[in-house]
């Protein structure tokens, strides 16, 4: 579910469609939302993931209205996908393909309406917690096989966690190895499973696999559906070349694979459909041709032709295909919410006042930067740093960002003069393309019309986080972007806003630091019931908003588009592009 | 000719031994960490010390150029890839393939691109010139020089979407362009890749036009050209032997040069058609920051250049005996 640092490298403010949170993930929804003071995230619905039981985590999969079994279907990407190893995969353009090969011990059953339920994928259901969340057990579901017919054991669950210990292991997530530790320098304690040593903080008896975690994770039922912590075989673990064809325990397996070119996936026939609650798995055949640019693959599908008709794009419209798309082939759109949030940081570390940051929040021109970026296919104007795809999303505006999302530089500037610091020296530093350079200009204008002395930076993109990650850099306010790993508030505050993740390089973009929030994570953190959680996450969503730390930009949206021949073609919300697992080819 | 090529060759690695120090220097210098993009969002020092460790880039710049230079003749260990057999030119911190193997795979379809289009420009460029060189001031002459101006001022990244809405996504007369090897099936390598010849070559075809038109020109007026009709040499013979092979010095000379830069890649060609060549390749790992593939690019294509110059100069003699290699 991660916001790609290569993706937004390579194609920052890319843009996507609009539409309602979750009727606007199926295929043929283009509804263009409306552009201006309208405030479409206040009519977004919010969606808490339901814990499935064990009934729910029983296969197979609910099937799909007039969907039928068969066909190739061909997927147009610009990059190969940077992994394939499970335990190395991260980012979610790579987990959208791997979700078809390797299962986890939990995963999200989504319903043709869109919304979640957290079931047992490998597992008989989604684990049975103890010690308050820090001790938590699986047990295996029968009949889960590799793809060469061995069964799927705990042994294998958790050669994958421990082969994350790994040192050519540095790209997946990191939070379970530092809780199986007790610490982010997790490798100290653990090297991995090479050297012939098991984690002591790992048992298994039977079918059944424990965790015994060093802090109370009432949440850690979510965080075992990631990719990086599904499982690999023990036999089959070929380390570092495991990367390029991983060994499958889902409906597909890999056929072959032609670095940066071509990848072909095909059925996994130990697959049984019956251990799976969560996907259909029509299509007999995925191909993969990589290097298409994202313009060209779009203007294939819009013609239509030959085997693009049963061909889906992997990345999203670019901006200027989006209303050609709109009007050629509407009912080939397929859209929604994404979870990512684009906001822009204010270095509380240089801006040590609030009334400064609260003017430069007022002032802000969020909706000229909306419109420079394509409107409302950007996203939905955003209030906060929670998606409204996270479990709890309470609707909040804090700095009046619905009713007026233009901005007001004349009551800024009045906040400003009150502090006494008119002509304040801001610095806002902005990568350097042609839609940024627009994006500018509009916040300088907003900015000096409020009273601040404006200087703008220009950083090369392929840079950004290198130089806007260092708590001594230079600026006051910089871009940047957040999804959660897991759909509960955790892996969105505790990154962003707990002081101890003030590093260089690290995730605490605006620095800030302030006791009242790290308590709150804390205490968010460490709460067992999930209603009560999430209502301390949304909780928190509101108090971070209140520092001034950022300004809440979008919540963003994807617009993809898919062939003519192809049914079903829903956008996945977890990982923001298609479902591979639900779309069917047609007759 | 052998002391002119030993001295020439000579000259030639030394030239790219400067390219590949101070193309390493000025890529590795650079305030970029590819390591912090490869860390992941919720990024510790620790993994950040591992990566650049695994990458190979955790040790003072000398030692890492050096690293690289005794890598090429004799491997090397990479402690996040594995061994990297000689001739190494180092891993793509991107797609952890050897950068040569990458760039040994993605030549051949630069190198179709490169030739055919090459063969296309040249015989319609070099032909229409001397056309319209022969009739010069008249109809023919003046419809070439317009077409060649207004073609010349094209660029790739108009005239290749405007061809493929029309040829292809539109009307569906010529194949989505594609690479597929000459070897296993002549007929789809050439199919695939005629909507990029076509278009690479309007746009060359107009310079070849132009070049070889002004150069026969200015041939046909030389003395010695008007010597040979004055002692009855046929039209056609004096055309031929004498001003065509004078005009041809300076083509040959520029050809070089743009086929060596072709087959460096075509970078806009490449990446409008999505066709995965030395070009795309560049412009990926731009994007990328991986460095090991930007400089491997750099040394293989500036290898190109320098060779296609040496090829250049020795042919010279051949074709005007005027120049004797010294």
């Amino acid at each position: 579910m991660s916001f790609s640092r290569r993706n937004f490298l390579i194609a920052t403010g890319v843009a996507a469609a609009a539409g309602s949170v979750l009727t606007a993930c199926s295929s043929g929804d283009s509804s263009g939302g409306s552009s201006g003071g309208k405030q479409e995230a206040a009519k977004a619905q919010t969606t808490t993931v339901k814990i499935g039981t064990a009934e729910d985590s029983k296969g197979p999969a609910p099937e799909v209205s007039g969907a039928k079994k068969g066909g190739k279907v061909y997927l147009l990407n610009d990059d190969d996908f940077s992994h394939l190893d499970p335990q190395r995969v991260y980012y979610a353009w790579n987990s959208l393909a791997v979700i078809v090969i390797n299962r986890a011990l939990t995963g999200y059953k989504i319903a043709d309406d869109g919304s979640q339920t957290l079931v047992g994928d490998l597992a008989t259901d989604t684990g049975t917690m103890k010690d308050g969340g820090k001790t938590w057990s699986f047990t295996l579901k029968d009949g889960v096989k590799w793809e060469d017919g061995s069964d799927v054991t705990v042994d294998d669950v958790r050669h994958g966690f421990e082969r994350a210990f790994a040192s050519y292991i540095t790209e997946g997530a990191m939070y379970v190895q530092s809780w199986l530790t007790g610490s982010t320098d997790y490798r100290k304690s653990y090297s991995g499973p090479y050297s012939g040593k098991h984690l002591k903080s790992i048992t298994t008896s039977g079918k059944t696999i424990t965790f015994h975690l060093s802090e109370a994770r009432p949440d850690f039922n979510y965080v075992v559906a990631m990719q990086t912590y599904a499982p690999t075989p023990v036999k089959h673990d070929t380390k570092q070349n495991y990367d390029k064809k991983p060994f499958s325990n889902g409906p597909y397996k890999v056929k072959s694979h032609d670095t940066d070119k071509s990848m072909v996936l095909v059925r996994n026939e130990h697959w049984d459909a019956s251990t799976d609650p969560i996907r259909n798995a029509y299509p007999d055949e995925f191909d993969f041709s990589f290097g298409i640019e994202q313009l060209t693959a779009i203007d294939r599908l819009l013609a239509d032709s030959g085997n693009d008709q049963y061909a889906v794009s992997w990345r999203t419209i670019p901006q200027e295909r989006v209303q050609k798309a709109q009007t050629d082939a509407k009912d080939r759109i397929f859209q929604g919410l994404s979870s990512g949030v684009s906001l822009y940081w204010i270095n509380t570390t240089r801006i040590t006042d609030k009334d400064v940051r609260e003017a430069i929040i007022k002032a802000w021109p969020t909706a000229a930067i909306r419109q420079l970026q394509g409107g409302s296919v950007r996203g939905d104007y955003a209030t906060g740093v929670m998606s409204p795809l996270v479990a709890g999303y309470k609707s909040q505006d804090v700095w009046g960002k619905l009713k007026n999302p233009a901005g007001d530089p004349a009551a800024a500037k009045k906040i400003l003069e009150k502090a006494g610091k008119t002509g304040a020296k801001v610095v806002y530093a902005y990568q350097q393309d042609p839609t940024q350079a627009k994006i500018k200009v509009v916040v300088e204008n907003a900015l000096k019309a409020a009273g601040f002395d404006v200087v703008s930076k220009g950083i090369d993109s392929t840079t950004w986080y290198d130089q806007t990650g260092k708590i001594a850099n230079p600026y006051d306010i910089y871009w940047g972007g957040w999804s959660s790993d897991w759909p509960t508030g955790y892996s969105v505050f505790q990154p962003l806003f707990d002081s101890k993740a003030i590093a260089d390089g690290g995730s605490n973009y605006s620095h800030l630091k302030d006791p009242a929030v790290d308590a709150a994570i804390k205490a968010a953190t460490a709460e067992t019931d999930n209603d009560k959680a999430n209502a301390m996450w949304a909780a928190l969503d509101k108090q971070v908003t209140e520092t001034g730390a950022f300004i809440p930009d979008v919540y963003m949206r994807r617009l993809y588009l898919h062939g003519s021949k192809l049914g079903n073609v829903k956008m996945d919300p977890n990982f923001d592009g298609c479902m591979l697992y639900k779309l069917y080819v047609k007759a | 000719m052998f002391r002119f090529l030993v001295r020439r060759i000579l000259g030639a690695v030394i030239t790219l031994f400067i390219i590949s120090a101070i193309t390493f220097m000025l890529f590795y210098a650079v305030p970029r960490d590819p390591a912090r993009m490869a860390c992941g969002k919720l990024c510790t020092p620790e993994t950040l010390q591992l990566i650049r460790h695994n990458m190979g880039i955790d040790e003072a710049l000398p030692v890492q150029y050096w690293h690289w230079i005794t890598g090429i003749f004799l491997g090397r260990e990479y402690p996040g890839f594995g061994h990297c057999n000689a001739p190494c030119l180092g891993y793509s911190f991107v797609n952890r393939e050897p950068v040569l193997s990458t760039i040994a795979d993605r030549f051949p379809t630069t190198v179709s691109l490169a030739l055919g289009s090459a063969v296309v420009f040249l015989i319609f460029g070099i032909g229409t010139g001397m056309l319209a060189a022969v009739k010069q001031g008249k109809a023919l002459d003046k419809i070439a020089s317009s077409a060649s101006l207004v073609a010349s001022s094209m660029q790739i990244y108009f005239v290749g979407p405007l061809a493929l809405y029309f040829l292809v996504y539109q009307f569906h007369i010529l194949d989505q362009p594609s690479y597929n090897s000459f070897l296993g099936d002549p007929l789809s390598w050439a199919n695939g890749l005629l909507v990029p010849w076509l278009v690479l070559a309007l746009i060359w075809t107009a310079n070849y036009t132009r070049m070889t038109r002004s150069q026969l020109v200015e041939t046909l007026t030389e003395d010695y050209v008007r010597t040979a009709r004055a002692k009855g040499m046929s039209r056609r013979n004096v055309f031929f032997r004498f001003a065509w092979r004078g005009a041809m010095a300076p083509i040959v000379t520029i050809f070089g040069i743009d086929l060596g830069t072709l087959l460096g890649g075509a970078m806009i060609t490449e990446y409008t058609f999505s066709l995965q060549g030395i070009g795309l390749l560049s412009v990926k790992s731009v994007q990328t920051n991986d460095l090991p593939m930007l400089l491997g690019i750099m040394v293989i294509t500036s290898s190109f250049v320098v060779i296609a110059n040496i090829i250049v100069d020795a042919v010279y003699g051949l074709i005007d005996p005027r120049i004797r290699l010294a």
